[in-house]
């Protein structure tokens, strides 16, 4: 289990070096560059991960990649959180008619899948790297509304806060003192899984050709542009595929440890028996 | 004569995520055929694990036997559980030792039929035909007492009520004819009164098929009921043996002896007016209090024909076509210094009787009047005012504190709210409340996590108490506590009383330990006070039929005074949910002695 | 009955909020619809011409009546890249998508189940671990790269399946089979490895509830135990999030059937969405969000099968 977690936490950690510090020291005109006489060319001393069909260097993209799909996957995690936590706190907190109104709309948003959303946004906005951002940020709002919800009125539901309702606490002191702490771990839990999503669904995206545009580079991007050299260059789909997967991968497992640490469900302790 | 089970020197282990634990060791003592044995402790004394080893069930938890013989004597001859084969174990499983859990609710696979469940086992262990086995298990269900047993067959658990599941769960141990019947914890989340149906058909099973009995529990009373030896164990060892007349009357260990004392004994108030503190051995007799002031002085807290009603939404449109009945016309006066005991069963209101008072659930109508103002209709402001004279201890330790704040925070935050300290003189109040609740300094900074349960109830008291209350509800507020660290609570809110001059509603289930602490009593049924008046009235004379059924169905912690458990098929209990436009008949009351009242 | 009337009011409700938010996206945002279609660059008239014969200068609420008024009476318009009206245009290509959502489920739920279980037996050991880590790697990789892979692989290495292309079931079934196949096994690979760690969490669950000891305490065998005391509690909870990620297929439909070049409701959306061919991107977004709240109620009334407790509705 622990293992897991530190793979997990080490694959995260070596993404976010890659997205932050490769541009601090490596100029982008390594990943731009053209060598049209190296073109297609599998791995080699010269080209670690060999090069694309214009001649870049795939290390290099991979690196300016991962820039832009972590920053696009954060943005966007990080404005349903903005709007998702708020709606669900308070959905869950006070019930009633603002509960069943917030939660109808919520749910007729879900019945749209994430991704469709997304690419219907997106397309309509006209695909750019910001309304990528905002396309995966509104379409995956529902989702964490909905779980910070369920958190929400569970905690709500709590003896202690009906304790310090007893005690003369205001529904906002309850809701910042009581509430939000005690659905912090199990929201930051929801927040990594979401970015692994998140991650796949720039991907798909920019694989669509609906997300982030050329010159920008993106995961996403290079895999679309490898479908035609298959058969000659296997390895450009496979590099930018295996950091999907290896950033994916990485956050579940960071999340899956994360739940098993921070869950005050699990932390309990058993009850008598 | 030879036993029939035979333990001997069984230390069990199990892998944990922080390395193998011993739960059990070196624990020996033997059934003997046709005999009841009961296995005490308080929780992790290891008695659960224990039962599961005979059965080699630990195996399933992560357990593992690691020393010890457990020989039982089997129909094909005597045998050691701890080394027989998965197959043999199998055969004797549900054929030679029937077995029964605690959680009635979840006992029962919820997606098959009854006659499913029982069914199979015949057919495993008698080779029985379809039929043939139905018509053993409908036999089965006839010999604990359930109705229709036909139509039983047919239905989901979930159809059933939980004592009736219990039955259930007991006619499938009992499928086979078990040479050893073991039941772990088997009436500890019931009510009192299926408790003592319980209690009763277990007896009269083993009465009738001469089976053994390993009988689980923490509650001593229980065992005073069942026992003919008793096992006590803590900490996963054997503290003493004996037969349940010696063990009660000369306990040998001084662990027994502290745990029969801090016991409540249904009926040792009889010529006792007034509450009295718990037996704390080694503690010294708390001195004599003065006496609470009469009944009859001017009430601090009264309800007036309290209803409180939750509305049943179906369809579309939320519309409510029924109403559960929580409380309904509920009228109590409560004077300054006394206690006034909530008594009932599960459902019948006495919690949202409780919560109504503090109106952390809305009153549907009815006057709550405090110091003589009435309260039911204070919103905003006034409300808050208000929580600062009334405030509540809640039930479950675990649960009634928040886990991400320190203690002092926690305890701090009424008087932050009311504005009544802050600063140097805040830190300075938080501090002599922990010592009033006798907790030590050092706890200030700490988390909830880091305590124990009673630990984290006495820092609920600090928290209610910081801002002066005049009344405290306390909601089953000792339920969850083992009995040794439940006197003690109660013996520190007793004090706290004589003192402060506090006055409590004191809602429980626990008969006996509500003889003890209140200076009147209320008993509730189905939403409505039924009988009212002095403790010692009703407990001595108790007029309404159920007082008198609740109070013939406690178990005594003493062998010489067990009680003989009437044998009635379970009758199902009536609905408190009434459709939309149901008038409830008033409460109306016959004074049977000066303030002792009971429902026409 | 009555639970189900109450159930249909209510799905007719959210379609309508569905309808509502489907016109809100393609027509609140800013922008200008007639830009979106044609474009920054095009000449004013041609602008104005769109405008007109699209309704766009007319209060948004009136064009809303207008269009669901349409969708109601079976009038869904004209698609402005096919030319074709799109009522009959959705209704062919949802048949293909329904060929390989079915073939993908079916896949999926096959294998999840038992590696499930079998998870879920030997908790916290190697098996528990191997199987955990497989369907983890399963969701961690996007959907369209386990398509590239599979047709790199069975494609062009071993070219034992075509990689693209869509044969209608009528003309030839085998072929629509084989055809079907990688985009259907591309889709079920994700949602398989999903579906496992659900059905690994469930009854892991369920294994620690007194009624499984109970079952054992009888002497029951594991095999009994397991796969028919316990996978009878599991299987509710496992088919509704099953029927829970039909949504999801219809998003990954999008990327895969445009990636086989697999002429179904993905495929079109995606020429929708690429030309920005507004009515027929209200249409089929319209249409899988409709269908994914049907199936979320046929879901919900197979649970009400499945487990006797909810069955009183």
């Amino acid at each position: 289990m622990t293992t897991r977690g530190i793979v997990g936490g080490a694959l995260v950690a070596l993404m976010l070096a890659l997205a932050i510090l490769a541009p601090l020291l490596v100029p982008d005109t390594w990943a731009t560059e053209m060598d049209m006489l190296a073109r297609l060319s599998p791995p080699s001393l010269a080209h670690p991960l060999g090069t694309d069909q214009l001649g870049r260097d795939l290390m290099w993209r991979v690196m300016l990649g991962a820039r832009t799909s972590i920053l696009i996957a954060g943005a966007a995690v990080l404005m349903s959180l903005v709007i998702g936590l708020p709606l669900g706190v308070v959905s869950g907190y006070f019930g009633g008619w603002i509960d069943n109104v917030l939660m109808r709309i919520v749910d007729a948003t879900l019945a749209f899948p994430a991704l469709l959303l997304a690419l219907t946004i997106s397309a309509v906005l006209g695909p750019n790297l910001r309304n990528t951002i905002i396309a995966i940020g509104v379409a995956f709002t529902p989702y964490l509304a909905r779980i910070i919800r369920g958190e929400a009125l569970r905690v709500a539901r709590m003896p202690y806060i009906e304790g310090a309702r007893a005690a003369g606490t205001t529904d906002t002191m309850i809701i910042l003192r009581h509430v939000l702490p005690n659905i912090m771990a199990p929201i930051i839990v929801q927040a990594t899984i979401s970015l692994a999503f998140a991650i796949l669904a720039e991907a798909g995206l920019s694989f669509l050709g609906l997300g982030t545009q050329p010159p920008d580079s993106s995961w996403g991007l290079m895999i679309q542009a490898s479908r035609d050299y298959l058969d000659r260059a296997p390895w450009t789909a496979l590099v930018p595929g295996a950091a999907v997967a290896l950033t994916v991968l990485g956050l579940n497992m960071f999340g899956d440890v994360l739940r098993d640490v921070l869950d005050p469900r699990h932390a309990m302790p058993a009850k008598p028996a | 004569m030879s036993a029939l089970v035979d333990i001997d020197g069984l230390t069990v282990g199990f892998r944990t995520a922080d390395g193998p634990v011993t739960a059990v060791a070196d624990v020996s003592f033997t059934v003997a055929p046709g005999e009841t044995v009961c296995v005490v402790g308080e929780s992790g004394s290891g008695k659960s694990v224990t039962s599961l080893s005979l059965m080699r069930l630990v195996e399933f938890g992560g357990g593992a036997i690691l020393d010890g013989r457990l020989r039982f004597d089997a129909a094909a001859g005597p045998l050691d559980v701890a080394r027989a084969s998965d197959a043999t174990m199998r055969g004797l499983r549900g054929n030679e030792i029937g077995m029964i859990f605690q959680e009635p609710m979840t006992s029962l696979n919820p997606v098959f039929t009854i006659g499913r469940q029982m069914v199979d086992g015949l057919r495993l262990h008698r080779n029985l035909a379809r039929a043939a086995a139905r018509a053993r298990a409908v036999e089965l269900l006839r010999e604990v007492r359930i109705p229709e047993p036909e139509r039983r067959l047919d239905q989901y658990p979930h159809e059933l009520s939980g004592g009736m599941r219990q039955r259930v769960v007991i006619a499938m141990a009992m499928a086979c004819r078990p040479r050893l019947l073991i039941a772990d914890e088997p009436t500890t989340a019931l009510d009192v009164t299926i408790q003592a149906e319980i209690l009763g058909l277990i007896d009269r099973l083993k009465r009738e098929t001469g089976m053994a009995v390993l009988f689980i529990t923490h509650d001593m009373a229980v065992v005073a009921q069942m026992a003919d030896r008793v096992v006590v164990m803590r900490g996963g060892r054997v503290v003493e043996t004996g037969p349940v007349e010696r063990i009660f009357a000369a306990p040998q260990a001084d662990y027994t002896r502290a745990l029969l004392a801090a016991v409540p004994r249904l009926g040792e108030m009889a010529d006792r007016p007034a509450p009295e503190p718990m037996r704390i051995p080694g503690a010294p007799v708390p001195a004599a209090r003065p006496s609470a002031p009469p009944g009859d002085a001017a009430p601090i807290l009264e309800l007036r024909h309290l209803t409180t009603r939750f509305p049943v939404r179906t369809g579309m449109l939320r519309r409510v076509t029924a109403n559960v009945h929580a409380v309904e016309d509920v009228s109590f006066a409560l004077a300054a210094g006394r206690t006034l005991s909530l008594v009932g069963e599960s459902g019948c209101g006495k919690s949202t009787t409780g919560r109504s008072v503090l109106r952390l659930v809305e009153p549907t109508s009815g006057e709550i009047r405090l110091g003589g103002r009435d309260i039911t209709d204070l919103g905003g402001r006034d409300l808050r005012r208000l929580r600062r004279d009334v405030q509540m201890i809640f039930q479950d330790p675990f649960a009634s504190l928040n886990p991400h704040m320190r203690l002092a925070q926690q305890v701090a935050e009424p008087m932050r709210n009311f504005g009544t300290a802050r600063g140097r003189e805040l830190a300075d109040r938080v501090a002599d409340l922990f010592d009033r609740v006798q907790l030590p300094r050092s706890f200030l900074n700490r988390y909830p996590h880091e305590l124990s349960g009673g630990q984290r109830q006495r820092v609920a008291i600090a928290r209610a108490l910081s801002v002066g209350p005049k009344v405290i509800v306390a909601d089953e507020a000792v339920s969850a506590l083992d009995v040794s660290v439940q006197a003690q609570v109660l013996n520190l809110m007793m004090e706290l009383q004589a003192d402060l001059g506090l006055s409590f509603l004191f809602i429980s289930h626990d008969m006996a330990v509500v003889e003890r602490v209140s200076h009147d009593v209320a008993v509730m049924y189905l939403g409505r006070i039924v009988e009212i008046g002095p403790r010692a009235a009703v407990f001595a004379d108790p007029r309404h039929p159920y007082t008198r059924r609740l109070l013939a169905s406690v178990p005594i912690a003493d062998p010489a005074r067990r009680r003989e458990f009437a044998q009635a098929d379970t009758a199902p209990i009536p609905s408190p949910v009434h459709p939309a436009g149901y008038v409830a008949p008033r409460s109306e009351y016959r004074e049977v002695a000066p303030g002792h009242r009971v429902l026409v | 009955m009555a639970y189900l009337g109450n159930r249909l009011l209510s799905l007719v409700l959210t379609l309508f909020l569905i309808s509502m938010v489907t016109f809100a996206v393609t027509h609140i945002l800013p922008g200008d619809v007639a830009m979106i279609i044609m474009g920054t660059q095009s000449n004013p008239e041609a602008l104005a011409g769109l405008r007109q014969s699209l309704g766009l200068n007319e209060p948004l609420l009136v064009q809303y009546g207008r269009w669901i008024g349409g969708m109601v009476t079976g009038d869904w318009g004209t698609s402005l890249v096919f030319r074709e009206p799109i009522g009959p245009l959705i209704a062919q290509k949802a048949a293909a998508s329904a060929l390989i959502v079915a073939m993908s489920m079916s896949i999926a739920l096959a294998a999840a189940i038992p590696l499930g279980v079998w998870a879920a037996v030997h908790r916290d050991r190697w098996q528990d671990g191997a199987a955990s880590t497989t369907a983890l790697l399963g969701v961690s990789l996007p959907d369209f790269f386990w398509g590239i892979m599979l047709i790199l692989l069975f494609a062009r290495v071993l070219g034992w399946l075509p990689s693209s292309g869509f044969v209608h079931p009528a003309d030839d079934f085998g072929g629509a089979i084989r055809h079907a196949f990688l985009p259907s096994l591309a889709l079920g690979l994700g949602l398989m490895a999903h579906l496992t760690r659900m059905t690994r969490a469930t009854m892991t669950g369920i294994l620690q509830q007194e009624f499984i000891r109970v079952a054992r305490a009888k002497g029951l065998s594991e095999r009994t135990v397991i796969w028919r005391y316990a996978l009878a509690n599991a299987i509710g909870p496992v088919v509704t999030v099953a029927g829970l990620q039909v949504g999801y297929l219809f998003g990954s439909i999008i990327v895969i059937e445009s990636l086989f070049n697999f002429t179904g409701m993905g495929w079109l959306t995606y020429q929708a969405l690429l030309n920005r061919d507004i009515p027929l991107i209200q249409a089929t977004v319209f249409t899988i969000a409709a269908v994914v709240m049907i199936v979320s109620l046929l879901v919900d009334l197979l649970y009400t099968v499945i487990d006797p407790r909810v069955r009183l509705g």
